[in-house]
Protein backbone atom coordinates (compact mmCIF):
# COMPACT_ATOMS: atom_id res chain seq x y z
CA UNK A 1 0.00 0.00 0.00
CA UNK A 2 2.02 2.97 -1.23
CA UNK A 3 -0.18 5.52 0.61
CA UNK A 4 1.07 4.24 3.94
CA UNK A 5 4.71 4.64 3.11
CA UNK A 6 6.39 7.52 4.91
CA UNK A 7 7.85 10.29 2.78
CA UNK A 8 11.35 9.63 4.04
CA UNK A 9 12.60 6.75 6.09
CA UNK A 10 16.11 6.45 7.49
CA UNK A 11 17.20 2.94 8.37
CA UNK A 12 20.16 2.52 10.73
CA UNK A 13 22.23 5.29 9.15
CA UNK A 14 25.86 5.19 10.29
CA UNK A 15 28.63 7.58 9.41
CA UNK A 16 32.19 7.50 10.57
CA UNK A 17 35.05 9.82 9.74
CA UNK A 18 38.12 7.70 10.28
CA UNK A 19 37.86 6.39 13.82
CA UNK A 20 35.24 8.94 14.83
CA UNK A 21 31.69 7.67 14.76
CA UNK A 22 29.47 10.65 14.05
CA UNK A 23 26.28 8.67 13.55
CA UNK A 24 25.67 5.26 15.10
CA UNK A 25 22.50 3.89 13.58
CA UNK A 26 19.86 6.55 13.10
CA UNK A 27 16.29 5.39 12.47
CA UNK A 28 13.61 7.95 11.79
CA UNK A 29 10.65 8.71 9.58
CA UNK A 30 9.11 11.86 8.19
CA UNK A 31 5.61 12.01 6.75
CA UNK A 32 4.13 14.32 4.18
CA UNK A 33 2.98 17.59 5.71
CA UNK A 34 4.75 16.86 8.96
CA UNK A 35 7.15 19.23 10.72
CA UNK A 36 9.88 17.47 12.63
CA UNK A 37 12.26 19.37 14.87
CA UNK A 38 15.68 17.82 15.14
CA UNK A 39 17.28 18.70 18.44
CA UNK A 40 20.57 17.82 20.00
CA UNK A 41 23.62 19.21 21.68
CA UNK A 42 26.59 20.55 19.73
CA UNK A 43 28.39 17.66 18.10
CA UNK A 44 25.47 15.30 18.49
CA UNK A 45 25.45 14.60 14.76
CA UNK A 46 22.55 16.77 13.55
CA UNK A 47 24.48 18.53 10.80
CA UNK A 48 26.04 15.28 9.61
CA UNK A 49 22.57 13.77 9.39
CA UNK A 50 21.28 16.74 7.38
CA UNK A 51 24.24 16.49 4.99
CA UNK A 52 23.52 12.81 4.43
CA UNK A 53 19.84 13.41 3.66
CA UNK A 54 20.68 16.34 1.37
CA UNK A 55 23.32 14.43 -0.60
CA UNK A 56 26.38 16.31 0.66
CA UNK A 57 27.74 13.22 2.43
CA UNK A 58 27.24 9.51 1.83
CA UNK A 59 26.40 7.28 4.79
CA UNK A 60 28.96 4.63 5.78
CA UNK A 61 26.08 2.19 6.11
CA UNK A 62 22.30 2.23 6.32
CA UNK A 63 19.52 3.03 3.89
CA UNK A 64 17.62 6.13 2.84
CA UNK A 65 14.17 5.23 1.60
CA UNK A 66 12.13 7.94 -0.07
CA UNK A 67 8.48 7.13 -0.83
CA UNK A 68 9.30 3.44 -0.63
CA UNK A 69 12.24 3.68 -3.02
CA UNK A 70 15.75 3.16 -1.67
CA UNK A 71 17.89 6.14 -2.65
CA UNK A 72 21.60 6.81 -2.81
CA UNK A 73 22.43 10.46 -3.26
CA UNK A 74 25.89 11.00 -4.70
CA UNK A 75 25.51 14.79 -4.78
CA UNK A 76 23.12 17.55 -3.69
CA UNK A 77 21.96 17.67 -7.30
CA UNK A 78 20.59 14.13 -7.02
CA UNK A 79 18.88 14.80 -3.71
CA UNK A 80 17.35 17.92 -5.23
CA UNK A 81 16.14 15.93 -8.22
CA UNK A 82 14.41 13.58 -5.77
CA UNK A 83 12.64 16.60 -4.24
CA UNK A 84 14.79 17.42 -1.22
CA UNK A 85 15.49 21.13 -0.62
CA UNK A 86 18.00 22.29 1.96
CA UNK A 87 18.59 25.60 3.68
CA UNK A 88 22.06 25.47 5.18
CA UNK A 89 23.31 27.06 8.36
CA UNK A 90 26.12 28.87 6.53
CA UNK A 91 24.05 30.41 3.79
CA UNK A 92 24.39 29.16 0.24
CA UNK A 93 24.34 32.48 -1.55
CA UNK A 94 26.71 33.91 -4.13
CA UNK A 95 27.23 37.41 -2.79
CA UNK A 96 28.73 38.60 -6.08
CA UNK A 97 25.42 38.10 -7.87
CA UNK A 98 22.05 39.80 -7.52
CA UNK A 99 18.97 38.56 -5.68
CA UNK A 100 17.33 37.18 -8.82
CA UNK A 101 20.40 35.18 -9.83
CA UNK A 102 20.60 33.68 -6.35
CA UNK A 103 16.93 32.86 -6.17
CA UNK A 104 17.04 30.96 -9.45
CA UNK A 105 20.49 29.43 -9.00
CA UNK A 106 20.57 26.29 -11.12
CA UNK A 107 16.94 26.64 -12.28
CA UNK A 108 17.03 29.69 -14.51
CA UNK A 109 14.15 30.41 -16.83
CA UNK A 110 15.53 30.29 -20.35
CA UNK A 111 14.26 30.53 -23.87
CA UNK A 112 16.10 29.03 -26.80
CA UNK A 113 17.11 31.20 -29.70
CA UNK A 114 18.73 29.14 -32.47
CA UNK A 115 19.32 26.40 -29.93
CA UNK A 116 21.12 28.69 -27.49
CA UNK A 117 19.47 29.06 -24.09
CA UNK A 118 19.04 32.71 -23.15
CA UNK A 119 18.22 33.91 -19.63
CA UNK A 120 14.78 35.50 -19.29
CA UNK A 121 15.64 38.15 -16.72
CA UNK A 122 12.29 39.92 -16.67
CA UNK A 123 10.29 36.76 -16.17
CA UNK A 124 12.63 35.72 -13.37
CA UNK A 125 12.51 39.10 -11.68
CA UNK A 126 8.71 39.02 -11.67
CA UNK A 127 8.70 35.61 -10.00
CA UNK A 128 11.18 36.74 -7.34
CA UNK A 129 9.25 39.95 -6.68
CA UNK A 130 6.09 37.90 -6.12
CA UNK A 131 7.85 35.39 -3.85
CA UNK A 132 9.42 38.18 -1.78
CA UNK A 133 6.11 39.96 -1.45
CA UNK A 134 4.41 36.73 -0.34
CA UNK A 135 7.10 36.21 2.26
CA UNK A 136 6.78 39.77 3.51
CA UNK A 137 10.42 40.46 2.75
CA UNK A 138 11.36 43.96 1.79
CA UNK A 139 14.43 44.27 -0.39
CA UNK A 140 14.88 47.65 -2.10
CA UNK A 141 16.13 46.33 -5.41
CA UNK A 142 16.20 42.76 -6.63
CA UNK A 143 19.09 43.78 -8.87
CA UNK A 144 21.34 44.60 -5.91
CA UNK A 145 24.19 42.21 -5.33
CA UNK A 146 23.64 40.14 -2.23
CA UNK A 147 26.89 41.47 -0.71
CA UNK A 148 25.10 44.78 -0.09
CA UNK A 149 22.29 43.14 1.90
CA UNK A 150 22.03 42.51 5.63
CA UNK A 151 22.28 39.11 7.27
CA UNK A 152 18.54 39.03 7.86
CA UNK A 153 17.75 39.90 4.26
CA UNK A 154 20.09 37.16 3.07
CA UNK A 155 18.43 34.57 5.25
CA UNK A 156 15.05 35.77 4.06
CA UNK A 157 16.12 35.15 0.47
CA UNK A 158 17.04 31.57 1.35
CA UNK A 159 13.76 31.02 3.18
CA UNK A 160 11.68 32.46 0.36
CA UNK A 161 13.64 30.33 -2.04
CA UNK A 162 12.68 27.10 -0.29
CA UNK A 163 9.07 28.19 0.11
CA UNK A 164 8.90 28.86 -3.61
CA UNK A 165 10.60 25.69 -4.84
CA UNK A 166 9.19 23.41 -2.15
CA UNK A 167 9.83 19.97 -3.53
CA UNK A 168 8.75 17.08 -1.31
CA UNK A 169 10.98 17.47 1.71
CA UNK A 170 12.67 20.56 3.13
CA UNK A 171 15.64 20.52 5.48
CA UNK A 172 16.32 23.68 7.47
CA UNK A 173 19.61 23.85 9.35
CA UNK A 174 19.38 26.59 12.00
CA UNK A 175 17.30 28.75 9.67
CA UNK A 176 16.64 31.65 12.02
CA UNK A 177 20.14 32.30 13.33
CA UNK A 178 20.35 35.77 11.77
CA UNK A 179 16.70 36.80 11.94
CA UNK A 180 15.01 39.35 14.17
CA UNK A 181 11.94 38.62 16.27
CA UNK A 182 9.35 39.62 13.68
CA UNK A 183 11.17 37.86 10.86
CA UNK A 184 11.48 34.71 12.96
CA UNK A 185 7.74 34.74 13.58
CA UNK A 186 7.22 35.05 9.82
CA UNK A 187 9.71 32.25 9.25
CA UNK A 188 7.84 29.92 11.59
CA UNK A 189 4.60 30.79 9.84
CA UNK A 190 6.28 30.00 6.53
CA UNK A 191 7.19 26.56 7.80
CA UNK A 192 3.60 25.76 8.76
CA UNK A 193 2.45 27.16 5.45
CA UNK A 194 4.86 24.90 3.56
CA UNK A 195 3.87 21.85 5.62
CA UNK A 196 0.21 22.59 4.90
CA UNK A 197 1.03 22.04 1.22
CA UNK A 198 1.94 18.46 2.07
CA UNK A 199 5.67 18.98 2.18
CA UNK A 200 7.68 17.30 4.90
CA UNK A 201 9.85 19.70 6.91
CA UNK A 202 12.84 18.96 9.12
CA UNK A 203 13.99 21.90 11.25
CA UNK A 204 17.23 21.84 13.14
CA UNK A 205 17.34 24.30 15.98
CA UNK A 206 18.90 25.03 19.31
CA UNK A 207 15.95 26.99 20.55
CA UNK A 208 13.50 24.84 22.42
CA UNK A 209 10.65 27.33 22.22
CA UNK A 210 10.81 27.38 18.43
CA UNK A 211 10.73 23.59 18.29
CA UNK A 212 7.61 23.46 20.42
CA UNK A 213 6.01 26.30 18.51
CA UNK A 214 6.37 24.84 15.05
CA UNK A 215 6.98 21.08 15.19
CA UNK A 216 4.54 18.17 15.24
CA UNK A 217 7.23 15.86 16.45
CA UNK A 218 10.59 16.26 18.15
CA UNK A 219 13.50 13.95 17.43
CA UNK A 220 16.50 14.21 19.73
CA UNK A 221 19.92 13.08 18.59
CA UNK A 222 22.53 12.31 21.22
CA UNK A 223 25.96 10.80 20.61
CA UNK A 224 24.99 9.86 17.07
CA UNK A 225 21.86 7.96 18.06
CA UNK A 226 18.18 8.81 18.36
CA UNK A 227 17.69 9.50 22.04
CA UNK A 228 14.05 10.37 21.76
CA UNK A 229 11.24 10.62 19.23
CA UNK A 230 8.11 12.18 20.69
CA UNK A 231 5.01 14.06 19.62
CA UNK A 232 5.26 17.70 20.64
CA UNK A 233 1.89 17.66 22.40
CA UNK A 234 2.84 14.61 24.44
CA UNK A 235 6.00 15.97 25.98
CA UNK A 236 7.37 18.87 27.97
CA UNK A 237 10.43 21.06 27.69
CA UNK A 238 11.98 19.39 30.71
CA UNK A 239 11.62 15.95 29.21
CA UNK A 240 13.24 17.08 25.97
CA UNK A 241 16.11 18.73 27.82
CA UNK A 242 16.64 15.48 29.69
CA UNK A 243 16.83 13.66 26.37
CA UNK A 244 19.31 16.13 24.95
CA UNK A 245 21.61 16.06 27.95
CA UNK A 246 21.07 12.41 28.82
CA UNK A 247 19.87 13.35 32.29
CA UNK A 248 17.10 10.81 32.08
CA UNK A 249 15.55 8.62 29.43
CA UNK A 250 12.02 9.07 30.71
CA UNK A 251 10.62 10.40 27.46
CA UNK A 252 12.61 8.21 25.11
CA UNK A 253 10.85 5.67 23.05
CA UNK A 254 7.47 7.32 23.29
CA UNK A 255 5.74 7.19 19.96
CA UNK A 256 8.21 4.66 18.56
CA UNK A 257 7.59 1.09 17.62
CA UNK B 1 19.81 59.28 -2.39
CA UNK B 2 17.43 58.95 -5.29
CA UNK B 3 17.27 55.77 -7.30
CA UNK B 4 18.27 57.63 -10.46
CA UNK B 5 21.41 59.09 -8.92
CA UNK B 6 22.34 55.79 -7.42
CA UNK B 7 21.92 54.12 -10.82
CA UNK B 8 24.09 56.79 -12.44
CA UNK B 9 26.89 56.29 -9.93
CA UNK B 10 26.68 52.50 -10.30
CA UNK B 11 26.86 52.88 -14.06
CA UNK B 12 29.89 55.17 -13.88
CA UNK B 13 31.72 52.91 -11.45
CA UNK B 14 31.00 49.84 -13.55
CA UNK B 15 32.24 51.51 -16.70
CA UNK B 16 35.14 53.44 -15.27
CA UNK B 17 37.63 51.83 -17.65
CA UNK B 18 35.70 53.12 -20.69
CA UNK B 19 35.72 56.57 -19.15
CA UNK B 20 39.47 56.27 -18.66
CA UNK B 21 39.91 55.14 -22.26
CA UNK B 22 38.00 58.16 -23.56
CA UNK B 23 39.95 60.56 -21.35
CA UNK B 24 43.27 59.01 -22.37
CA UNK B 25 42.37 59.15 -26.07
CA UNK B 26 41.38 62.82 -25.78
CA UNK B 27 44.54 63.71 -23.85
CA UNK B 28 46.76 61.88 -26.35
CA UNK B 29 44.95 63.45 -29.29
CA UNK B 30 45.60 66.92 -27.85
CA UNK B 31 49.17 66.40 -26.65
CA UNK B 32 50.85 63.70 -28.75
CA UNK B 33 51.74 64.86 -32.27
CA UNK B 34 50.21 62.83 -35.12
CA UNK B 35 48.08 60.79 -32.69
CA UNK B 36 44.72 62.08 -33.88
CA UNK B 37 44.42 60.20 -37.16
CA UNK B 38 42.02 57.56 -38.41
CA UNK B 39 44.99 55.34 -39.29
CA UNK B 40 46.30 55.47 -35.73
CA UNK B 41 42.95 54.45 -34.30
CA UNK B 42 42.52 51.54 -36.70
CA UNK B 43 46.09 50.54 -35.92
CA UNK B 44 45.27 50.44 -32.20
CA UNK B 45 42.23 48.30 -32.96
CA UNK B 46 44.28 45.92 -35.09
CA UNK B 47 47.12 45.62 -32.59
CA UNK B 48 44.62 44.87 -29.83
CA UNK B 49 43.25 41.85 -31.67
CA UNK B 50 45.68 39.16 -30.53
CA UNK B 51 45.94 40.04 -26.86
CA UNK B 52 42.25 40.92 -26.89
CA UNK B 53 41.04 37.52 -28.06
CA UNK B 54 43.40 35.83 -25.63
CA UNK B 55 42.27 38.09 -22.77
CA UNK B 56 38.62 37.01 -23.22
CA UNK B 57 39.50 33.43 -22.35
CA UNK B 58 41.79 34.48 -19.55
CA UNK B 59 39.06 36.70 -18.11
CA UNK B 60 36.53 33.86 -18.17
CA UNK B 61 38.89 31.57 -16.26
CA UNK B 62 39.63 34.31 -13.73
CA UNK B 63 35.94 35.13 -13.25
CA UNK B 64 35.32 31.44 -12.50
CA UNK B 65 37.87 31.78 -9.70
CA UNK B 66 40.93 30.18 -11.34
CA UNK B 67 43.98 31.28 -13.25
CA UNK B 68 45.45 30.33 -16.64
CA UNK B 69 49.10 31.17 -17.24
CA UNK B 70 49.33 28.90 -20.27
CA UNK B 71 47.33 30.95 -22.81
CA UNK B 72 50.42 32.54 -24.36
CA UNK B 73 52.15 29.21 -25.02
CA UNK B 74 48.89 27.69 -26.22
CA UNK B 75 48.52 30.50 -28.75
CA UNK B 76 52.10 29.90 -29.88
CA UNK B 77 51.41 26.17 -30.34
CA UNK B 78 48.30 26.84 -32.41
CA UNK B 79 50.23 29.34 -34.51
CA UNK B 80 53.05 26.87 -35.01
CA UNK B 81 50.70 24.05 -35.98
CA UNK B 82 49.00 26.37 -38.47
CA UNK B 83 52.38 27.43 -39.87
CA UNK B 84 53.73 23.90 -39.95
CA UNK B 85 50.77 22.50 -41.85
CA UNK B 86 49.94 25.28 -44.27
CA UNK B 87 52.97 27.58 -44.76
CA UNK B 88 54.84 27.03 -48.01
CA UNK B 89 58.38 27.95 -46.97
CA UNK B 90 60.74 27.11 -44.13
CA UNK B 91 59.51 24.11 -42.20
CA UNK B 92 55.98 24.54 -43.56
CA UNK B 93 54.52 21.43 -45.20
CA UNK B 94 52.41 23.54 -47.54
CA UNK B 95 49.27 21.38 -47.42
CA UNK B 96 46.72 22.38 -50.02
CA UNK B 97 43.01 21.81 -50.19
CA UNK B 98 40.58 21.92 -53.07
CA UNK B 99 38.80 24.32 -53.26
CA UNK B 100 41.38 26.66 -51.76
CA UNK B 101 38.92 28.63 -49.59
CA UNK B 102 38.52 25.54 -47.43
CA UNK B 103 41.97 26.32 -46.03
CA UNK B 104 40.50 29.10 -43.95
CA UNK B 105 37.91 27.17 -41.90
CA UNK B 106 40.07 24.04 -41.75
CA UNK B 107 43.12 25.87 -40.41
CA UNK B 108 40.98 27.77 -37.91
CA UNK B 109 39.32 24.55 -36.80
CA UNK B 110 42.68 22.86 -36.25
CA UNK B 111 44.04 25.85 -34.32
CA UNK B 112 40.93 25.88 -32.09
CA UNK B 113 41.18 22.15 -31.55
CA UNK B 114 44.83 22.39 -30.50
CA UNK B 115 43.99 25.19 -28.06
CA UNK B 116 40.94 23.40 -26.66
CA UNK B 117 43.03 20.27 -26.11
CA UNK B 118 45.57 22.17 -24.00
CA UNK B 119 42.71 23.75 -22.07
CA UNK B 120 41.16 20.32 -21.57
CA UNK B 121 44.43 19.00 -20.13
CA UNK B 122 44.69 22.01 -17.78
CA UNK B 123 41.09 21.44 -16.69
CA UNK B 124 41.77 17.77 -16.05
CA UNK B 125 44.57 18.48 -13.60
CA UNK B 126 42.83 21.36 -11.88
CA UNK B 127 39.30 19.98 -11.64
CA UNK B 128 39.66 16.21 -11.66
CA UNK B 129 43.02 15.81 -9.92
CA UNK B 130 42.48 18.85 -7.71
CA UNK B 131 45.81 20.59 -8.26
CA UNK B 132 46.28 24.35 -7.92
CA UNK B 133 45.55 26.15 -11.19
CA UNK B 134 48.63 28.31 -10.74
CA UNK B 135 51.01 25.33 -10.80
CA UNK B 136 49.16 23.37 -13.48
CA UNK B 137 49.01 26.25 -15.92
CA UNK B 138 52.54 27.40 -15.10
CA UNK B 139 53.68 23.89 -16.05
CA UNK B 140 51.65 24.13 -19.26
CA UNK B 141 53.15 27.54 -19.96
CA UNK B 142 56.55 25.85 -19.93
CA UNK B 143 55.89 22.49 -21.58
CA UNK B 144 53.65 23.82 -24.33
CA UNK B 145 56.28 26.39 -25.29
CA UNK B 146 58.79 23.54 -25.18
CA UNK B 147 56.58 21.60 -27.55
CA UNK B 148 56.53 24.56 -29.94
CA UNK B 149 60.32 24.64 -29.98
CA UNK B 150 60.49 20.85 -30.32
CA UNK B 151 58.11 20.44 -33.26
CA UNK B 152 59.69 23.36 -35.10
CA UNK B 153 63.25 22.40 -34.26
CA UNK B 154 63.73 26.06 -33.44
CA UNK B 155 63.21 27.03 -37.07
CA UNK B 156 60.34 28.99 -38.56
CA UNK B 157 57.54 28.50 -41.06
CA UNK B 158 56.90 31.27 -43.58
CA UNK B 159 54.43 32.32 -46.22
CA UNK B 160 50.91 31.16 -45.57
CA UNK B 161 48.83 30.74 -48.72
CA UNK B 162 46.79 33.76 -49.82
CA UNK B 163 43.54 31.91 -49.13
CA UNK B 164 44.34 32.16 -45.42
CA UNK B 165 46.16 35.48 -45.53
CA UNK B 166 43.08 37.42 -46.69
CA UNK B 167 42.06 37.64 -43.04
CA UNK B 168 45.17 39.70 -42.32
CA UNK B 169 45.07 41.89 -45.41
CA UNK B 170 41.43 42.76 -46.06
CA UNK B 171 39.48 45.52 -44.41
CA UNK B 172 35.82 46.45 -44.12
CA UNK B 173 34.75 50.11 -43.91
CA UNK B 174 38.42 51.04 -43.56
CA UNK B 175 38.82 48.93 -40.44
CA UNK B 176 41.03 45.85 -40.72
CA UNK B 177 39.27 42.50 -40.76
CA UNK B 178 41.47 41.44 -37.84
CA UNK B 179 39.96 44.19 -35.70
CA UNK B 180 36.45 43.12 -36.72
CA UNK B 181 37.24 39.58 -35.63
CA UNK B 182 38.28 40.66 -32.16
CA UNK B 183 35.23 42.92 -31.88
CA UNK B 184 33.03 40.00 -32.95
CA UNK B 185 34.68 37.75 -30.35
CA UNK B 186 34.06 40.32 -27.64
CA UNK B 187 30.42 40.77 -28.65
CA UNK B 188 29.75 37.03 -28.82
CA UNK B 189 31.41 36.22 -25.52
CA UNK B 190 29.97 39.26 -23.74
CA UNK B 191 26.50 38.03 -24.69
CA UNK B 192 27.42 34.50 -23.67
CA UNK B 193 28.59 35.71 -20.26
CA UNK B 194 25.71 38.09 -19.61
CA UNK B 195 22.74 36.29 -21.13
CA UNK B 196 23.20 32.53 -20.97
CA UNK B 197 23.16 30.07 -18.07
CA UNK B 198 26.78 29.16 -18.87
CA UNK B 199 27.96 32.72 -18.24
CA UNK B 200 25.75 33.03 -15.19
CA UNK B 201 27.21 29.83 -13.71
CA UNK B 202 30.79 30.98 -14.41
CA UNK B 203 30.10 34.07 -12.30
CA UNK B 204 28.27 32.16 -9.58
CA UNK B 205 30.96 29.47 -9.30
CA UNK B 206 33.58 32.22 -9.04
CA UNK B 207 31.58 33.80 -6.22
CA UNK B 208 30.79 30.73 -4.12
CA UNK B 209 31.54 27.31 -5.59
CA UNK B 210 30.07 25.51 -2.56
CA UNK B 211 26.73 27.27 -2.97
CA UNK B 212 26.49 26.34 -6.66
CA UNK B 213 27.32 22.72 -5.83
CA UNK B 214 24.55 22.68 -3.23
CA UNK B 215 22.18 24.27 -5.71
CA UNK B 216 22.73 21.31 -8.00
CA UNK B 217 24.93 23.04 -10.55
CA UNK B 218 27.72 20.84 -11.86
CA UNK B 219 30.39 23.31 -10.82
CA UNK B 220 33.26 21.04 -11.86
CA UNK B 221 31.97 20.90 -15.41
CA UNK B 222 31.68 24.69 -15.45
CA UNK B 223 35.26 25.12 -14.20
CA UNK B 224 36.58 22.57 -16.66
CA UNK B 225 34.80 24.15 -19.59
CA UNK B 226 36.19 27.58 -18.66
CA UNK B 227 39.68 26.17 -19.22
CA UNK B 228 38.60 24.65 -22.54
CA UNK B 229 37.14 27.99 -23.65
CA UNK B 230 40.35 29.80 -22.62
CA UNK B 231 42.42 27.31 -24.61
CA UNK B 232 40.11 27.56 -27.59
CA UNK B 233 40.33 31.36 -27.65
CA UNK B 234 44.11 31.22 -27.19
CA UNK B 235 44.06 28.94 -30.24
CA UNK B 236 42.14 31.55 -32.21
CA UNK B 237 44.59 34.24 -31.04
CA UNK B 238 47.49 32.07 -32.21
CA UNK B 239 45.85 31.47 -35.57
CA UNK B 240 45.36 35.22 -36.03
CA UNK B 241 48.97 35.84 -35.01
CA UNK B 242 50.21 33.29 -37.56
CA UNK B 243 48.15 35.01 -40.25
CA UNK B 244 49.44 38.43 -39.25
CA UNK B 245 53.07 37.33 -39.42
CA UNK B 246 52.33 34.97 -42.33
CA UNK B 247 53.93 32.06 -40.53
CA UNK B 248 55.27 31.17 -37.14
CA UNK B 249 58.53 31.25 -35.23
CA UNK B 250 59.37 29.31 -32.11
CA UNK B 251 59.29 32.43 -29.93
CA UNK B 252 56.11 33.89 -31.41
CA UNK B 253 53.91 35.72 -28.92
CA UNK B 254 56.40 35.86 -26.05
CA UNK B 255 55.26 38.42 -23.48
CA UNK B 256 51.61 38.37 -24.57
CA UNK B 257 50.59 36.75 -21.29
CA UNK B 258 51.51 39.81 -19.29
CA UNK B 259 49.71 42.15 -21.64
CA UNK B 260 46.65 39.94 -21.43
CA UNK B 261 46.81 39.91 -17.65
CA UNK B 262 47.27 43.66 -17.55
CA UNK B 263 44.26 44.14 -19.82
CA UNK B 264 42.11 41.85 -17.70
CA UNK B 265 43.03 43.63 -14.47
CA UNK B 266 42.69 47.10 -15.98
CA UNK B 267 39.36 45.97 -17.41
CA UNK B 268 38.00 45.51 -13.88
CA UNK B 269 38.17 41.73 -13.50
CA UNK B 270 38.96 40.87 -9.89
CA UNK B 271 41.61 38.18 -9.42
CA UNK B 272 39.52 36.94 -6.50
CA UNK B 273 36.97 35.69 -9.00
CA UNK B 274 33.31 36.32 -9.63
CA UNK B 275 33.65 40.00 -10.48
CA UNK B 276 34.01 41.81 -13.78
CA UNK B 277 32.54 42.02 -17.25
CA UNK B 278 34.01 41.33 -20.66
CA UNK B 279 33.35 44.70 -22.35
CA UNK B 280 35.58 46.23 -19.68
CA UNK B 281 38.37 43.88 -20.74
CA UNK B 282 38.12 45.14 -24.32
CA UNK B 283 38.43 48.70 -23.03
CA UNK B 284 41.43 47.53 -21.02
CA UNK B 285 43.11 46.11 -24.13
CA UNK B 286 42.41 49.26 -26.12
CA UNK B 287 43.75 51.41 -23.29
CA UNK B 288 46.91 49.32 -23.17
CA UNK B 289 47.57 49.65 -26.90
CA UNK B 290 46.66 53.34 -26.98
CA UNK B 291 49.43 53.88 -24.47
CA UNK B 292 51.80 51.64 -26.47
CA UNK B 293 51.07 53.68 -29.57
CA UNK B 294 51.46 57.02 -27.82
CA UNK B 295 54.83 55.96 -26.43
CA UNK B 296 55.94 54.91 -29.91
CA UNK B 297 54.79 58.20 -31.42
CA UNK B 298 56.55 60.24 -28.79
CA UNK B 299 59.73 58.40 -29.67
CA UNK B 300 60.40 57.24 -26.14
CA UNK B 301 62.70 54.24 -25.88
CA UNK B 302 60.63 51.04 -25.85
CA UNK B 303 61.99 50.18 -22.41
CA UNK B 304 59.78 52.82 -20.87
CA UNK B 305 56.70 51.02 -22.14
CA UNK B 306 57.16 48.25 -19.59
CA UNK B 307 57.63 50.70 -16.73
CA UNK B 308 54.49 52.56 -17.69
CA UNK B 309 52.43 49.40 -18.21
CA UNK B 310 53.55 48.03 -14.86
CA UNK B 311 52.52 51.27 -13.23
CA UNK B 312 49.20 51.10 -15.06
CA UNK B 313 48.44 47.63 -13.70
CA UNK B 314 49.23 48.82 -10.20
CA UNK B 315 46.99 51.83 -10.71
CA UNK B 316 44.21 49.58 -11.95
CA UNK B 317 44.31 47.41 -8.84
CA UNK B 318 44.43 50.51 -6.67
CA UNK B 319 41.46 51.89 -8.55
CA UNK B 320 39.57 48.67 -7.92
CA UNK B 321 40.09 49.07 -4.18
CA UNK B 322 39.08 52.72 -4.36
CA UNK B 323 35.97 51.84 -6.33
CA UNK B 324 34.92 49.41 -3.63
CA UNK B 325 35.32 52.06 -0.93
CA UNK B 326 33.51 54.64 -3.00
CA UNK B 327 30.65 52.23 -3.56
CA UNK B 328 30.35 51.55 0.15
CA UNK B 329 30.34 55.27 0.88
CA UNK B 330 27.91 56.33 -1.83
CA UNK B 331 25.49 53.44 -2.04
Amino acid sequence: MPEKQPLLKLESICKHFGAIEALRGIDMEIDRGEVVALLGDNGAGKSTLVKIISGGLRPSSGRIVMEGEPQEFASPAEAKAAGIETVYQDLSLCTNADVVANFFMGREITRRYFGIPVLQERAMEAVVAQAMADGGTNIPSLRTNVEHLSGGQRQAIELNRFVHWGGKLVLLDEPFAALGVEQTRRGLEMIRHVAARGIGVVVITHIMAQAFQVADRIVVVRHGQVAGDVRTDETTTDQVIDMITGGSLSGAGKGRE
Amino acid sequence: MTAARRATIEFLLDNLVWLMLIVVLIVFSLTVPHFFQFGIFTNILEQSTFVGVMAIGLAIVIISGNLDLSVESTAALSAMVTGLLFATQGIGLGLTLDPAWLLLPVSLGIAMLVGALIGFINGFFVVRVGMAAFIVTLASFIWVRGLVVAISGGRSAQRLPDAIRVVGTEDILGIPLLAWISIACFVIFSILMAKTPFGRYITLVGGNAEATYRAGINSNRILWSSFVVAGLLAGVAGWLLAIRTSGATANLGTGMLFNAFAAVVIGGISLKGGIGKLPGVYAGVLLLYSIHTAINLMGLPAHYTQVILGGLVLAAVLLDTLKLRLREKLL
